[in-house]
């Protein structure tokens, strides 16, 4: 109840606050010397957010990862949706992948990358497919489970009126599943960026990941933590943005839940 | 075999449109057989209005199911304009009982309406005049923007209404269309059926368990009762084309027709 009288202006400032918190107790451990010296404070990591912001490394880098992140996301929201949607709106396809699909959820692709950078090469294109491979399965889990989810009198009145199947496809099937696909979908953006930075990390592909690592080695903690912290940032924002147009394509779906 | 009670004279120069002999349709199988519909015989002439009315859970909604093609029958034939058919049939259309999950909550109102011909392969600009002028026939005109969630139950079924009749089958099939609004609005629909069926010689077939309903609207009333279901009367109203929610119902013939249908049903 007392979530949904918060008005905006007070969440704001709720939010802030728990971030100046959160702040304030990593200065209290820092300059307590509790924690190894490496380990940067505030102000210096502020300083170099500060650099990085003007940095043509930095963007370069930071292009790099958003790119093939966004590009692997991409990939596998098409491929997830519509394999989904075809998975889970037929009966026997649905019961026969179902141990296919609990398989893939759970199986670690990062583990896979040795394999996949002895095919590919340490480049963008390797890059793009283990950010897909990774992103594939929120995406068709949650498909499959939307549109198995199917209103019995939404099914009859495509019988009954004789709805072409690439039509149901489109018209009934997508958008009563959509709810679970913008979940899906939602989920796997920030999984994307992970995966993105994780597999610069491991494979010194070009980009935020392997900007991190350089730094390390140059031991530029600050700079590495700044880096983190812009990867952070962006993840938020992405997750934001499509929240925000989850909202207004599912208008429909909020006014039923009313 | 129960044979039907013949009382088709009166409409014996009508042309039969749809002709149902011997459906049989049960549930399960094997021990855990349940026979829901025996041997169940129906003539509908084009143009009329026929109410088939029984018991709750007698086995209505089944009936209708296994006419729209939803259900396939154990036994027996449907046969639309000397057709048999076998599944959903374009001179079928059908108004749900659950008639507000059957619109599609993520379309306008007019796109619910036009949707059916979407899949027809009618142009867009064609589905949309049709949509439009199917709305305002239930009298939704200009309300094609609204999304069925922002409307009333009367009016999301006025819309269901609509997707029917622009769906231009020969035969509207109705399940209980009016069971869950409440009694103004019910006599309003009822009133808005009767007027489309005369404006548009749509011939109807509805079922309800309200016996009132049944003979306010119908040219026909078809009684199915017992376990398995089956037709046990057949009363031909007589009422003539206008109908009035008072006049009408405070006819002699109407509450004859009443005390028929309850006695017969009472017997069971
Ligand atoms: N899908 C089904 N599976 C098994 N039994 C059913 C099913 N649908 C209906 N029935 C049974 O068939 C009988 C008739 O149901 P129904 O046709 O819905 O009756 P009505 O519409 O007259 O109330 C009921 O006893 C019901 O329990
Ligand atoms: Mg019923």
């Amino acid at each position: 109840m007392k979530e949904t009288t918060t008005s905006p202006r007070l969440l704001l400032a709720q939010r802030v606050a728990a971030i100046l918190i959160l702040l304030g107790i990593w200065w209290l451990v820092i300059a307590s010397g509790a924690v190894p010296s490496m380990l940067p404070g505030v102000s210096q990591i502020l300083a170099a957010i500060g650099k990085a912001f003007v940095s043509a490394a930095f963007w370069g880098a930071l292009g790099k990862t958003l790119l093939a992140a966004l590009s692997g996301w991409a990939i596998a929201a098409v491929v997830g949706v519509v394999a989904g949607l075809v998975i889970g709106s037929i009966n026997f396809l649905d019961r026969s992948t179902s141990i296919l699909v609990d398989f893939g959820r759970s199986f670690p692709v990062l583990a896979l990358m040795p394999v996949v950078i002895m095919l590919l090469g340490s480049n963008a294109r390797m890059e793009i497919v283990v950010v897909a491979l990774s992103c594939l399965w929120p995406v068709l889990v949650q498909t499959v489970y939307g549109a198995r989810r199917q209103e019995a009198a939404v099914s009859d009145t495509v019988a009954v009126f004789r709805i072409p199947p690439l039509l149901r496809f489109r018209r009934v099937l997508l958008p009563s599943a959509l709810p679970f696909i913008a979940t899906g979908v939602r989920i796997s953006a920030s999984v994307a960026l992970l995966i993105a930075v994780g597999v610069e990390v491991i494979s010194q592909a070009p980009g935020i990941g392997r900007q991190i690592t350089l730094m390390q080695q140059e031991q530029r903690w600050d700079m590495a933590f700044a880096y983190l912290f812009f990867t952070g940032m962006v993840g938020w924002a992405m997750a934001a943005v499509l929240q925000r147009f989850e909202n207004r394509l599912l208008i429909w779906k909020r006014q039923e839940n009313d | 075999m129960t044979a039907p009670v013949q009382a088709d004279s009166q409409l014996a120069q009508s042309t039969l449109l749809m002709k149902v002999r011997g459906m049989t349709m049960s549930y399960g199988s094997g021990t855990a057989e349940n026979k829901i519909l025996e041997n169940l015989d129906l003539d509908v002439n084009t143009g009329e209005f026929i109410s088939i009315v029984g018991p709750s859970g007698v086995g209505k909604t089944t009936l209708l199911r296994c006419l729209s093609g939803l259900l396939h029958p154990k036994a027996g034939t449907i046969e639309v304009g000397g057709a048999i058919i076998d599944g959903p049939h374009p001179d079928l259309a059908v108004v749900f009982q659950d008639y507000s999950r059957s619109l599609m909550p993520w379309m306008t109102t007019r796109e619910n309406v036009a949707f059916p011909l979407q899949g027809k392969g009618m142009n867009k600009a064609d589905r949309i005049r049709v949509a439009e002028e199917n709305l305002a026939a239930v009298g939704l005109a200009g309300q094609g923007g609204k999304y069925p969630w922002e409307m009333s139950g009367g009016m999301q079924q006025r819309v269901a209404i609509a997707r029917a009749l622009a769906y231009n089958a020969k035969v509207l099939l109705m399940d209980e269309p009016f069971a869950s609004v409440d009694a103004q609005t019910r006599f309003d629909l009822e009133d808005l059926v009767i007027k489309l069926k005369q404006e548009f010689g749509v011939t109807i077939l509805l079922v309800t368990h309200d016996i009132d309903e049944a003979l306010y609207l119908a040219d026909k009333v078809v009684v199915i009762a017992e376990k398995p279901a089956t037709v046990v009367d057949v009363i031909v109203t007589g009422f003539g084309e206008e109908r009035d929610q008072v006049d009408t119902k405070a006819d002699p013939r109407f509450g004859e027709a009443r005390a028929r249908i309850l006695h017969r049903l009472r017997k069971n």
